[in-house]
């Protein structure tokens, strides 16, 4: 009984872990533009707008996690077994997963934006001092909360993965729930406000991304400042939600007829999930109704 | 040129006839090699395990190639709201969801085959529920746009017309419920077939450590390492195999796209035998 005490609340904590790191992580990806959307940020140049927008998407997001987490989770077992207290050792696998993103970004935002010397789009030293080192700030916070999470699964709820086996599992996870449900918010919402609100981008509007603020021109870490009011929650509860149910369902229904308790929770939830899925669709498609001429985009 | 502007050439996706029996042969093959080290003593557990064990791997990989089709995938266009889908790649999606997956899967291997493949099964199936639901969830609340399908006109589970809720200038936006429906069982598919996958090559490899006496505390630590580490590789060689298959964006099993899957299957026999070839070859020194 204690152990499944327990148990529930590793699971809670482990989540809670998740929605921090979810939503860390669609910020720093959205300020450094490294999801789908960089590909606009990419082709903006060559329809002739220049912008200071960071752009440092090599790969995607969910093998760059894959990663700075598997880094760390690695650097903090290594320094586990070396009997380091184990909080210490997972800062100290943070720290240095952190160094090599701040490197990957440097040398990302540096390669990508010099491609585009040929559209006449400079590379802004002080967008480079600027913008990476704020990534960096995020992308502790995602790895530190994700390696603290994997930690907990092996050592309190025994899963037979070593730690650095669990940082693939989960930084692959963070990166794929991030990029899913974080993408859409800065690829249409934020870098298309010239556009209807209420509507997809036009194929046509490709690349005409917003470059100007309030004040001058847009950098991206006012990309972070938007997006972290819906697109960071969202992944967050996302990779939260994913965390918290996984774990929950076992720790609570795997005594259940040997297993297949779980089995069975697993398949509820998901029946849950769909059901409130197609009420959100129905009530969109109630409240927005039908897509109009009146609004159509010039 | 955008990604959404490309069009697959010609005969992009036809299925291959003669490239698909040579893909079977080599595969055969790669089985019969396996048949013939067991028998020759190169690999533990007599001529059957080691063959039995890469049938089971090539039929995990076989079900990961088929559900990486169901998972609908929109990649750079569905995050301006272009193309129906979620806004990434489709091997690092299907990935994600393959390894949550796994995860349940490994947590419940001790609990039996069946309970293993089946929480497997659901571990993928529920990460993708919950990513498709935040993904709807970010088109209707945080951009406010129903979600509409360009390939259909009728959505045919619920029946629901397409046409009218999609934005002029797109293919569509977000994950009507056909897309949220083929994510599931693309991550039900994906978690069963990595966890199969997993669970032959761990009852190998401890099956193989015993025949040579390596014992005590580590030996399963090591065997769950080694299994864990091939059967993430092999989830990664298949799902990037059946991106290319897809060439970029898929809604689902509605999509045209979808009728593809034979070819990727056909080609993750072949990759698979020889990739678990290497993974049993891995503890033949021993």
């Amino acid at each position: 009984m204690q152990e499944i005490i327990i148990g529930i609340g590793v699971t809670a904590l482990a989540g809670a872990l998740a929605a921090v790191a979810g939503a860390a992580e669609d910020t720093e990806s959205n300020i450094g533009s490294q999801g789908d959307p960089n590909s606009q940020v990419q082709l903006a140049p060559q329809m002739g707008y220049t912008h200071r927008i960071y752009n440092k998407a090599v790969s995607g997001e969910p093998p760059a996690y894959t990663l700075w987490v598997t880094l760390a989770c690695g650097v903090a077992w290594a320094f586990i077994m070396m009997n380091v207290n184990a909080v210490l050792a997972i800062i100290f696998g943070t720290v240095l997963a952190t160094f090599v993103q701040g490197i990957y970004a440097t040398t990302a935002y540096l390669g990508r934006t010099a491609s585009l010397s040929k559209f006449g789009q400079p590379v802004f030293i002080d967008v480079l001092k600027s913008v990476t080192t704020v990534t960096m700030g995020h992308a502790f916070v995602a790895i530190f909360t994700t390696v603290t999470a994997c930690y907990l699964m092996s050592t309190v709820l025994h899963h037979p993965f070593a730690l650095p086996l669990l940082g693939v599992v989960w930084g692959l996870a963070l990166g794929a729930a991030g990029s899913a449900t974080g993408n859409p918010y800065y690829g249409k919402e934020r870098q298309y406000q010239n556009q209807k609100f209420g509507a997809g981008v036009p194929i046509s509007a490709s690349g005409n991304i917003v470059r100007y603020a309030e004040a001058g021109q847009r950098s991206s870490i006012d990309n972070g400042f938007f997006t972290a009011k819906l697109g960071g929650p969202a992944s967050g509860l996302c990779f939260g939600l994913i965390v918290f149910f996984e774990l929950w369902r076992t720790v609570l229904f795997e005594p259940i007829a040997n297993g297949w308790g779980a089995v069975v929770a697993g398949v509820v939830i998901i029946l849950i999930f769909m059901i409130i899925d197609r009420y959100v669709e129905v009530w969109a498609r109630k409240n927005y109704g039908p897509y109009t001429a009146a609004a159509t985009e010039a | 040129m955008s990604a959404i502007a490309a069009k697959p050439a010609g005969n992009a996706g036809a299925f291959q006839p003669v490239a698909s029996v040579i893909a079977i042969i080599l595969a055969v093959i790669f089985i019969g090699v396996a048949y013939l080290l067991g028998n020759t003593g190169i690999l533990s557990g007599g001529a059957m395990a080691p063959m039995m064990t890469l049938v089971g791997i090539i039929v995990g990989a076989a079900l990961i190639a088929f559900g990486v089709h169901f998972v609908p995938v929109g990649g750079a266009p569905a995050a301006m709201g272009q193309s129906p889908g979620i806004a990434t790649g489709v091997a690092m999606l299907a990935t994600g969801a393959g390894l949550a997956g796994l995860f349940g899967g490994a947590w419940a291997a001790s609990l039996g085959f069946g309970v293993a493949l089946a929480g497997g099964a659901i571990g993928g199936g529920l990460m993708m529920a919950i990513t498709c639901l935040m993904v709807n969830i970010s088109y209707v609340y945080g951009m406010g746009i129903p979600a509409a399908s360009g390939k259909v006109a009728k959505d045919p589970i619920t029946g629901d017309s397409q046409a009218e809720y999609k934005s002029q200038g797109t293919e569509g936006h977000g994950l009507p419920f056909i897309s949220y429906v083929g994510g599931v069982i693309g991550g039900l598919f994906g978690g069963l077939g990595g966890t199969l996958i997993y669970i032959q090559l761990l009852n190998f490899y401890n099956a193989s450590f015993a025949a040579v006496g390596i014992v005590g505390e580590d030996a399963p630590v090591l065997a769950v390492g080694l299994a864990g580490i091939f059967a993430i590789g092999m989830f990664l060689v298949i799902a990037v195999l059946s991106a290319y298959n897809i060439t970029g964006t898929i809604e689902g099993p509605h999509d045209p796209k979808f009728k593809r899957f034979p070819r990727a299957i056909v080609a993750a026999i072949c990759a698979s035998g020889i990739c678990g070839l290497v993974a049993l070859l891995v503890v033949a020194v021993l």
